[in-house]
């Protein structure tokens, strides 16, 4: 596999694993910064630890033993019900109905809830271990099926996952590292947006292959997918925001 | 420790069946398409996918409607 291929078959592992990694990165911040950082740390590799072991589990059970109709019909079913979920939860937000995510308040929140627990000297911080083990592993599970999902067409596939994955975690961390903050510029909505659709797109088309049915042009129609799905949502972003009262808008995105 | 543990269940319930409706909805679609791609005319067999995505559309146009709908009520 050639940089050029390895790179966009890792691009939609990538962009999904940002988003969670983001919001991991948020936790684990105000750990460290308000508790110190190698408790935090240990977490977060303990996590990372579970989460390789579910990938490296799951993903091998799933490729080497599941034939291939029924392993594209089951990674089709698993992408479309994430991606249904995320495209669903973002055109809500676009359109005012639930709040945007807010890394800034989720920070300021985990800062004063972790400063009341109190901290002791010299004794080993399970709080702010338990915190960021657990804020890795629940954002991870997202990364880790999706790693699964769209590696599960075979070995070439996998490693093009596990590397979307690795690279997006390592500049979002480099990132955090760099700044000392969360990270805010980050248009997590767009992205989560463009995730969703994207991973709906692979399992329609995927689950359709699954079934026998025929796609013109063969994976050429991912993108008329893509774009019926863009199309959609901006439609729904639309009558939705047509629904609402101006006043109800501000009123969600305030919660 | 208990309560990571339910933590982590709630995520991965909820990665499913965060929203019940489109949940069930997407698996009602799928198993339609298959039925149809197994057992349909050749043309249906051969665009079951295409089906496929205008079932979900319609799902999800239908879900985002009702969600809009509530959000309205629970304004006004």
């Amino acid at each position: 596999m050639d940089f050029t291929t390895l790179a966009i078959a890792a691009t939609p592992s990538f962009l999904a694993s940002a988003v969670e990694f983001v919001e991991a990165t948020t936790i684990v911040l105000a750990v460290g910064i308000t508790r110190g950082w190698r408790a935090p740390l240990v977490g977060t590799a303990l996590a990372t630890l579970t989460l390789a072991v579910i990938v490296a589990t799951l993903g091998v059970a799933l490729v080497t033993v599941v034939p291939e109709h029924l392993l594209l019909g089951i990674v089709g079913t698993l992408l479309l019900l994430f991606g249904l979920r995320w495209l669903r939860k973002a055109v809500l937000r676009f359109a005012g109905i639930v709040a945007v995510h807010d890394e800034e308040e989720i920070y300021r929140r985990e800062v004063a809830e972790l400063r009341a627990q109190g901290l002791r000297r010299n004794r080993w911080d399970w709080i702010g271990m338990i915190v960021a083990y657990k804020a890795v592993l629940l954002e991870g599970t997202e990364v880790a099926f999706i790693v699964i999902a769209f590696g599960a067409k075979g070995v070439g596939a996998m490693n093009a996952a596990i590397l979307g994955a690795i690279a997006a975690g390592i500049i979002v961390i480099a990132l955090a590292s760099a700044l000392r903050a969360p990270l805010t510029a980050v248009p997590e909505n767009w992205m989560k947006f463009g995730v969703g659709a994207m991973l709906s797109s692979f399992g329609i088309f995927w689950f359709g292959e699954g079934v026998g049915a025929a796609w013109p042009g063969d994976a050429a129609s991912i993108p008329v997918i893509l774009g019926s799905f863009l199309l959609a949502s901006w439609i729904a972003v639309r009558m939705l925001g047509g629904l609402l009262p101006q006043g109800a808008r501000v009123e969600a995105r305030n919660v | 420790m208990s309560s990571v543990f339910r933590a982590i269940w709630d995520n991965t319930y909820g990665l499913l069946v965060d929203d019940g409706q489109l949940a069930i909805g997407a698996i009602l679609a799928l198993a339609l398409t298959w039925v149809i791609a197994h057992s349909g005319t050749d043309v249906l067999s051969e665009n079951a996918g295409w089906v496929l995505l205008a079932l979900v559309l319609a799902l999800v146009f239908a879900n985002l409607y009702r969600a809009g709908r509530n959000a309205r009520r629970r304004a006004g």
